[in-house]
């Protein structure tokens, strides 16, 4: 089971849209780290998803387990939240 | 292979969901035929990764690409088009319907529209595959952020090097801009450009080809390119890719018509050698690559696709 979502994204970032959207579709909540206003936060990102990019999602399960998905990557987000 | 009968049936199936797409399914749902569409993207296409779109008429001031992409996609899901967010592998026709193969499986359409536009082309440059999102990108919008207070690259000249040329100018300190011949950009961007060049924000490098893009300990340092036919290298932080576009043509090569460089050939009616297969937007062969001109397009097509259903019913259906 998911615990909690989190989502690394900047304002003008179109794929970040989509993963939101398709999270809301899901019914899911997460909480969005806007790299636009908090850059000091950019090195947690690169440091999770190993690039210099978003969208990066993580998905922590209930046993605290983590997975990072990075860019709109729907074969790997939608198993994810499952 | 499932039997034909067994198999979900739509009236229109359009692949893509860029500007050409969505316009297509406006018009098309308006009028009651049922659409849906495939986008293994971002609906909006490159349209909404671009960071500001200053030319599409009725915008005085310009509307931002995810802006223009989002309102064209609510307009269409409005009159009831449906879009899946997947990809079409292949058609197949089989005359009066055509087999996809989907990512949700086989389905059949009366009439496919292929409206996949186009994505940016890539340099083929040594380094550049190896530090992919490690320094080198082509989404200026998503991963600029990245690039506060540094030194970048930008590849290109044509109007889409030098719009995210100067929206990267928000983030890094200094740019270069290596065009491998001349810029070949709007001159209302020529005009914006000259502005940065002038506060020293951005170099433009002309007659500049690209050699190999060097990275130390897994990040790009630098660029070593050949300048008016010097060797010269090019001290970077990262470097963002805008070479021109590479047609979304190969899922359909065998079954329709290419131009040389990949583009779909479709007759006045936006149709392609197959009946019941059109083409519209920038995947279309002497498309102008833009956005108000793939909306054009699309409603251009979404009423051809009406004419070309009417004719094909049935006298009883009548």
């Amino acid at each position: 089971m998911v615990k909690n979502i989190t989502i690394f994204t900047t304002n003008t970032c179109a794929y970040c849209v989509m993963v939101k959207r398709f999270l809301d579709t899901k019914n899911h909540t997460y909480d969005v780290v806007n790299l636009d206003e908090q850059p000091e936060r950019q090195a947690e990102a690169l440091a999770l998803s190993g690039a210099l990019t978003v969208p990066v999602t993580v998905v922590t399960k209930d046993d605290d387990t983590r997975e990072v998905i990075v860019g709109y990557n729907l074969s790997k987000l939608a198993p994810a939240i499952a | 292979m499932a039997n034909t009968t067994d198999l979900p049936k739509h009236d229109v199936i359009i692949v893509g969901a860029g500007p050409a797409a969505l316009s297509a399914a406006i018009y098309t749902t308006r009028e009651d035929i049922e659409t849906l569409l495939f986008e293994r993207g971002v609906p909006g296409g490159l349209a909404a990764i671009t960071d500001w779109v200053d030319n599409y008429p009725g915008f005085v001031d310009g509307v931002a690409g995810l802006e223009l992409a989002t309102a064209l996609q609510k307009q269409a899901e409005r009159f009831g088009a449906v879009i899946e967010l997947g990809e079409v592998f292949s058609i197949t026709d089989e005359g009066d319907w055509k087999r996809l193969d989907t990512t949700s499986g086989d389905m059949l359409a009366k009439v496919v529209l292929i409206a996949t536009g186009s994505d940016y082309k890539k340099t083929g440059a040594p380094g550049e595959q190896e530090y992919f999102a490690h320094g080198v990108h082509y989404c200026a919008t998503c991963d600029g952020a990245f690039y506060r207070d540094k030194r970048l690259v930008v590849i290109g000249g044509g109007n889409s090097a030098v719009q995210e040329a100067i929206f990267l100018t928000r983030f890094a300190t200094h740019i270069d801009l290596l065009v491998r011949s001349t810029i070949k950009a709007s001159d209302v961007l020529q005009t914006d450009l000259q502005k940065f060049i002038d506060e020293e924000k951005i170099t433009v490098h002309l007659n500049t080809t690209i050699d190999e893009i060097v990275g130390e300990d897994g990040s790009v340092v630098k660029v070593a390119a050949t300048k008016d036919g010097e060797p010269t290298d090019f001290p970077t932080d990262g470097v963002f890719v805008f070479v021109g576009l590479s047609p979304n043509s190969q899922f359909v090569k065998d079954l329709v018509e290419l131009d040389e460089i990949g583009l779909i050939i479709a007759d006045e009616n936006l149709m392609t050698k197959v009946p019941g297969i059109f083409a519209a937007g920038d995947i279309r062969s002497h498309a102008t690559m833009q956005i108000a001109s793939a909306t054009g397009e699309g409603a251009t097509a979404a009423l051809k696709i009406r004419e070309y259903l009417e004719g094909r019913k049935h006298p009883a259906q009548n």
